[in-house]
């Protein structure tokens, strides 16, 4: 019977640990995310899947970091980015956080009212009650709370996974796609690469490495537990690219086949998918598209609030109350009221723009996280032992090298 | 009245040596704690043969934002090494450090030093540690507008500061504590909570470090007030015969909650390095099931035969050795144990000194079994007012008893 109770004892013990990776990691499929692969499968069919594989190894290894940082070190990145690198530094990565974090905040309620409208919700209602609960969410609840929320979100992802079954895909040429890379003259077409590009760019964002570590330090994850912590992360990332990769064969067995290369945005790939694949898949889809929204409409402005606290020196965290932590908790209120304010007042080709812009920062605010994470990580005062070996070096840096190249030309180019 | 100059402003300044010419720019502030812990020792100063040292009694001036000093620059002594000094940039500014008089961890922003004349030399005294935004936003602006305009925006900011004598510094390596004098004398006059919430607030590593720089005692009493989790992290990173000092210390119920949550192996080394008498008190405690009267009870009481005197009974009082605040009634027992009363402190302050306790109890003791459960504990306070429990074992003896603090406890975990 002993090892029943170890088995036992090792359930326990991942499932103490286990939340902050899974959730960061799915909060990649937010509503952009979502608009994202539909497209990419919209247009492309199977042949962007191969790319798949190598981000989700990318992923793994930037969300390790963090993770590895916040259970040794105790402290949040802006936190170690202030010790070691001074006042302004930090203050500039807080403000370009700010401003991104604002506009994927309105990007995700624009998820929310067109997910809500393909059910003939105005956005007048379904945005101001979207907003209110996510407010009350995160005020009323603590850590343990949210946590539990934000990680049942994460698994009703699993809706698009039986979407995916509904859109009848060719599955010997979906499952081969994800592991040949496809013939070279794929490569010659301006549109493929800028779609490769869009699809990389929305998976790695500077703001998750910032939410990733702060609350594994929230979590009160130690050196110990760090092991279970990594397993945590790997599950996730490998749970949102599966996700990623059900959307886009759903979108490419649909709407490619049908010779529909052109989506507006998430929920307009859902209603498109209602006489290809039948009542069902558009439901999912629409319900998935609300839930990533929602849940990435509560994750965005936390991680903002977490971090600019952190960084600049004031109270944080769930477990306070709000006159305990009174700029963490406004900063959160300001963020979700002008996000849901701006979506219900602000013209559509305005916001499109919007988006854009954010993608752009993004694109600028990446490198200089990265390679602060990098230069940290491989401090042995601040890391001990558990510094980067020199082959998790290499990788790390080459993975560095590739994004950050990406995103600017991703940035430069726009969408 | 001397104005006060911000380290900030003096960091980077231009040194001037006694020939007129630009000798180098300054990159430190260093404060050499066994002579002075609170002036300012010498400036380090980047010249073009390496870092040197200029001593604070060679500064003329520092006014203008540029430092004047006498001597030339080849005999100021090079830099050899950091140890025994404090260098204000690296070791505090942007660090955390613990505000004694606010009774939290705070991050410091910049430092505010004192010129004074002294005999036609200066002397830098370290003023105050500034935690707030006039603080930072003379950090943000450096450099970036004329010293005269920033100095007029920051003054504008209201200003939140703290006195260096109340400033506890945090550092991680045990020889540099005691180099650095680094001895938490102030912290160590908080009350135990307070300190409890200072060292929760810490990284694991800055809290391991205060924790073992505290006096026994002090470390014993903080140690009960600390979330269970971190007395586990605590009490496993520090050598079991120093474990075993700061748990005789504590109160024996704590100490036997603190124990059954350990490893048994860390368990087993501290109890082994313990005091007979005391390892055998809170051996027996552990026996007991957690979550029975027994398992929350101390055996830390003031017995006495009924025939005994209020007089015996203050002298009981005087020696005794535990924490004498938490006693509010003396129990009355007879030569086998067995429980037949008990007289409130209050009543023993009001009667004369003959008075046979014996006639100062109720007529019938309230007491519990020691296998009832945190309810029926819970419920016995609430229904007959009490502050303590006596706990007895199936003979009816006498064998623990259980505080109102403890039910307050086991209650706001249920809350």
């Amino acid at each position: 019977m002993r090892w029943l109770k170890s088995w036992k004892t090792r359930t326990l013990l991942i499932l103490a640990v286990v939340g902050p990776g899974f959730i960061t990691a799915n909060v990649d499929n937010d509503a952009g995310g979502i608009y994202t692969y539909s497209l990419a499968g919209a247009q492309f069919g199977h042949s962007l899947l191969w790319s798949l594989i190598p981000i989700t190894l990318a992923l793994i290894v930037i969300q390790e970091m963090s993770a590895r940082m916040g259970a040794v070190t105790g402290k949040g990145l802006s936190d170690l980015i202030r010790e070691e690198y001074g006042f302004r530094a930090t203050f500039l990565m807080m403000v370009m956080l700010v401003a991104i974090n604002l506009m994927n905040v309105v990007a995700e309620f624009i998820g929310v009212a067109t997910s809500v409208e393909l059910f003939d919700v105005s956005k007048y209602i379904s945005v101001p009650i979207a907003a209110g609960l996510v407010w009350l969410m995160v005020t009323k609840g603590n850590y343990k709370s949210v946590e539990k929320i934000f990680l049942t979100a994460s698994f009703f992802y699993v809706c698009y996974i039986v979407a995916g079954f509904f859109a009848h895909p060719n599955w010997p040429d979906a499952l081969r796609a994800t592991v040949a890379p496809p013939s070279r003259h794929v490569f010659s077409n301006k549109g493929y690469i800028y779609m490769l590009i869009g699809v990389i760019g929305t998976t790695i964002a500077p703001w998750m490495q910032f939410y990733l570590q702060a609350s594994v330090v929230e979590k009160g994850v130690t050196a110990r537990e760090y092991k279970t912590s990594r397993l945590d992360v790997i599950l996730g990332c490998v749970f949102t690219d599966v996700v990623a990769w059900f959307i886009i064969v759903a979108c490419a067995a649909t709407l490619y086949v049908a010779g529909q290369h052109n989506i507006e945005n998430g929920a307009h790939a859902a209603r498109a998918l209602k006489p290809l694949a039948g009542e069902y898949a558009f439901l999912l889809f629409g319900a998935g598209l609300f839930n990533a929204s929602l849940f990435a409409a509560s994750i965005l402005p936390l991680s903002t609030a977490y971090t600019v606290c952190e960084g600049l020196g004031f109270e944080s965290g769930l477990d306070k109350k709000f006159s305990e932590a009174p700029v963490f908790y406004w900063l959160y209120t300001i963020l979700v009221g002008a996000g849901a304010v701006a979506v219900m007042f602000i013209p559509n080709r305005l916001l499109i723009k919007v988006s854009v812009l954010s993608q752009v920062l993004n694109g600028v605010l990446l490198p200089p996280v990265l390679i602060y994470m990098l230069l940290l990580i491989n401090k042995s005062s601040l890391m001990g032992k558990y510094v980067n070996s020199r082959i998790f070096n290499i990788i790390a840096w080459v993975t560095t090298a590739i994004l950050i190249g990406l995103s600017i030309t991703w940035a430069m180019v726009g969408q | 009245m001397v104005a006060e100059i911000a380290l900030s402003s003096i960091l980077g300044a231009p040194v001037h040596d006694g020939s007129g010419s630009v000798a180098g720019r300054v990159r430190e502030a260093a404060i050499s704690p066994q002579h002075d812990p609170a002036c300012i020792s010498d400036l380090i100063v980047k010249t073009s043969e390496g870092d040197r040292l200029l001593a604070a009694k060679d500064v003329i001036s520092l006014q203008g934002g540029v430092i004047k000093a006498r001597g030339k620059a080849q005999e100021w002594s090079p830099l050899v090494s950091s140890d025994g000094l404090l260098f204000l940039e690296r070791d505090l500014l942007d660090q955390q450090i613990i505000d004694v008089s606010g009774r939290k961890v705070v991050r410091v922003n910049d430092v505010d030093l004192l010129p004074e004349q002294i005999n036609g030399n200066i002397r830098l005294r370290i003023g105050r540690v500034d935690i707030g935004l006039r603080g930072a936003v003379r950090r943000l602006l450096k450099g970036l507008a004329p010293k005269g305009a920033v100095e007029a925006l920051a003054s504008r900011m209201p200003e939140k500061m703290i006195p260096w004598e109340a400033v506890d510094l945090i550092e991680t390596d045990p020889a540099r504590r005691v180099r650095l004098k680094l001895e938490y004398g102030r912290l160590s006059k908080l009350h135990p909570a307070d300190i409890a919430d200072i060292l929760e607030t810490l990284a694991p590593a800055q809290r391991g470090a205060v924790f073992e720089s505290l006096d026994q005692g002090v470390a014993a009493e903080a140690l009960e007030e600390i979330d269970p989790k971190m007395q586990v992290d605590l009490m496993t990173s520090i050598d079991s015969d120093k474990a075993a000092d700061i748990v005789e210390e504590m109160d024996p119920d704590a100490a036997a909650n603190l124990l059954g949550d350990l490893p048994q192996e860390t368990s087993d080394d501290i109890l082994e390095e313990m005091e007979p008498a005391e390892r055998q008190e809170v051996s027996e405690l552990l026996a007991f099931h957690e979550n029975t009267a027994a398992g929350h009870m101390t055996t830390d009481y003031i017995a006495l035969p009924p025939d005994a005197t209020v007089g015996d009974a203050i002298d009981r009082l005087r020696a005794f050795e535990g924490e004498v605040e938490t006693i509010s009634s003396i129990y009355l027992v007879e030569a086998n144990e067995t429980l037949v009363g008990s007289v409130a402190l209050v009543s023993l302050a009001l009667a004369p000194a003959g008075t046979r306790l014996s006639s100062l109890t109720p007529e019938h003791v309230i007491y519990c079994e020691a296998g009832a459960s945190e309810k029926e504990v819970a419920e016995m306070f609430d229904k007959y007012n009490l502050l303590a429990l006596p706990v007895v074992d199936e003979h009816k003896q006498l064998t623990g008893v259980i505080t109102a603090d403890d039910v307050i406890s086991i209650l706001r975990s249920r809350l």
